[in-house]
């Protein structure tokens, strides 16, 4: 497994590559935004970890062009916290978004999570630790027992299981649930989210709410 | 000089002003004047010259008076000419055709000019009120200009010394996450280093709400959500204070900002873990009373300072006895985000004992069934 970190801090790219060496992958990196995209390109990562204030140009901008070619996992990692900035990088394409002070455990799981998703897109039944998803009949069971779902709620819990762990953005979530003209519409969401989160109740599975940006569900 | 007559209507007798009463009369005292004169004169001069003077008359009022006067002049003058110097005179009759032809030239002659001398003022002012309020969109650009360039220099700066000070902090949480937990001397690091990062936090966010950078975008949310955000970062510290939270399940969606509000309740709540003996419970209730969300968070520790309930809110403004630690910030920018979403937030010591905030926040509801 490859790793590409782009970041122009030279002390954040040597613990970063320290942790994730220690975790088995392979690391490259780059402390500009447009040799950050000659490795891409070279390297074909299986991972990219990027900063939005490089010194060449914006982290989102090297996103967008990275994204007119490649569906590489990519996450961010910036000291920029505000909810506009977040909002913009899952726009131009992020899968997740890690503020700086950031905890390695967290970094870790968050990588993890955003590459097993490129993974389970074609599987037969989707799983997620005591839930089972059946795709064809629309059905879930959790610990065995079927768990009784409305079309909608069965919707959104695909959804977030398909991307277990990794955060979807509340826009992501209306446009797969509710169609294209519903992306404003985040109270629906709020009101499935809470009667999925009954349902789970008990489980050791968490729908988690992340302000202004959307839901994770995590195992924990 | 009224702007409102459009150039095409008739004189309109109706919205007469009292400028325009006065045009009337002297209008009609001009002619008067001028008619003596030229009666006097009219052995000398012959008719003729009479109507050029009326002429030179009405070109002149039309360059000051209103379009209704002159006109009157025009018809008054006409009428008066024919009247007293046409002959045969004290008739409205004319004999001779020329004089017929001349009087009727004088006529349109005189209408014409005091039409389009009016409507070339009315032109004029219009084009001078458009180039005032060109010039004042103008300015109003520039001004929009330049604050938007002051805003997005603020932002780069802000985002830099962000970017400076957080760097550091995240270079030392990640080296100690791979010292690993057990070293005593790396958890005194860690726990100096969430301190300042705490610190910076505050400062910044500070410097934002200041600087009115700061635009609070609601959305449909949770309270539960809320909390869970608030206390998240600062669990560490909420270890020792259990929470007692009523009031919130029976609670409608909300809308509002819900990381700001999170903000507020997370600076609240690490307060009161600071100045409350560890083990006191520290209590959150949560009602609704019409469109307005009421926040009350209660800790069980010695109160607040008596007197000083509004001063906490000022910056760095700290209480007598605090315990070491805190910028002074918690609560001004506490005040200063609940303003900035509209709401407000109030102090005071409960009548049992402990310090109790009271945010007041208007929402809009929706049921959450």
């Amino acid at each position: 497994m490859t790793a590409l970190i782009i970041d122009d801090e030279i002390q954040i790219r040597r613990l970063l590559r320290m942790a994730l060496e220690s975790k088995g992958y392979t690391v490259r990196d780059a402390e500009n935004g447009q040799m950050g995209l000659q490795e891409a390109v070279f390297l074909k990562p299986d991972v990219i970890l990027l900063d939005l204030g490089l010194p060449d140009m914006d982290g989102v901008d090297v996103l967008k062009r990275l994204r007119e070619w490649s569906s590489v996992p990519v996450l961010i990692l910036s000291v920029r916290d505000q909810e506009s900035v977040k909002l913009a990088a899952f726009d131009a394409g992020a899968d997740d978004y890690v503020s700086k002070p950031f905890s390695t455990a967290e970094l870790l799981a968050r990588l993890a999570a955003i590459q097993r998703r490129q993974g389970t897109h074609d599987a037969a039944n989707l799983q997620l630790g005591p839930l089972v998803l059946d795709p064809v009949h629309h059905e879930a069971s959790l610990n065995g027992h079927a768990l009784k779902l409305t079309p909608t709620e069965y919707a959104l819990l695909a959804q977030l299981v398909r991307h277990a762990g990794k955060i979807v953005t509340l826009k992501q979530l209306l446009r797969a649930v509710w169609g294209p003209q519903a992306e404003e519409q985040s109270q629906y969401l709020r009101v499935y989210a809470n009667h999925l989160r009954k349902k789970l109740e008990g489980s050791t599975l968490e729908i988690k709410n992340e302000p202004g940006i959307g839901y994770r569900l995590e195992e924990t | 000089m009224s702007a409102t007559d459009s150039p095409s209507a008739p004189p309109s007798p109706t919205p007469v002003s009292l400028a325009e009463v006065g045009q009337y009369s002297c209008g009609l005292t001009l002619v008067f004047v001028l008619a003596s004169t030229c009666w006097v004169l009219l052995p000398y001069t012959g008719d003729l010259f009479v109507a050029l003077v009326f002429l030179m008359a009405i070109v002149l009022a039309g360059t000051w008076w209103n379009r209704g006067p002159v006109l009157m002049m025009a018809v008054v003058s006409a009428l008066v000419w024919n009247y007293f110097f046409i002959p045969p005179q004290f008739t409205l009759h004319i004999d001779k055709p020329q004089d017929m032809v001349m009087f009727s030239l004088f006529f349109v002659v005189a209408l014409s000019m005091g039409h389009l001398i009016t409507r070339l003022r009315a032109r004029e002012a219009t084009l001078a009120q458009h180039h005032q309020e060109r010039e004042h969109l103008l300015e109003l650009k520039h001004r929009a200009e330049l604050l938007a360039e002051s805003e997005r220099l603020h932002r780069t700066l802000l985002d830099s010394v962000a970017h400076e000070l957080k760097t550091p902090i995240a270079i030392i949480r990640t080296a100690l996450d791979g010292l690993g937990q057990g070293n005593p001397y790396a958890k005194e690091i860690e726990t100096a280093n969430r301190r300042l990062q705490r610190i910076v936090e505050s400062f910044l966010e500070m410097t934002r709400v200041e600087s009115e950078a700061l635009e609070p975008q609601p959305d449909w949310c949770e309270i539960g959500d809320v909390l869970h955000a608030a206390t998240k970062p600062i669990q560490e510290e909420l270890a020792a204070h259990p929470l007692l939270i009523t009031g919130t399940t029976d609670l409608p969606l909300l809308r509002l900002d819900s990381r700001l509000l999170a903000q507020v309740l997370g600076n609240l709540l690490h307060n009161a873990t600071r100045y409350a003996p560890a083990g006191t419970h520290i209590e959150i209730a949560a009602s609704l009373a019409g469109s307005t969300l009421e926040l009350r968070v209660r800790d069980h520790g010695p109160g607040l300072p008596l007197g000083a309930e509004d001063q906490l809110f000022e910056k760095f403004y700290r209480a007598p006895d605090s315990p070491a630690g805190g910028t002074g910030l918690g609560l001004a920018i506490a005040r200063g985000l609940m303003r900035a979403m509209k709401g407000d937030i109030e102090a005071h010591t409960h009548p049992t004992g402990g310090a109790e905030f009271v945010l007041h926040l208007p929402v809009k509801t929706r049921s959450a069934a």
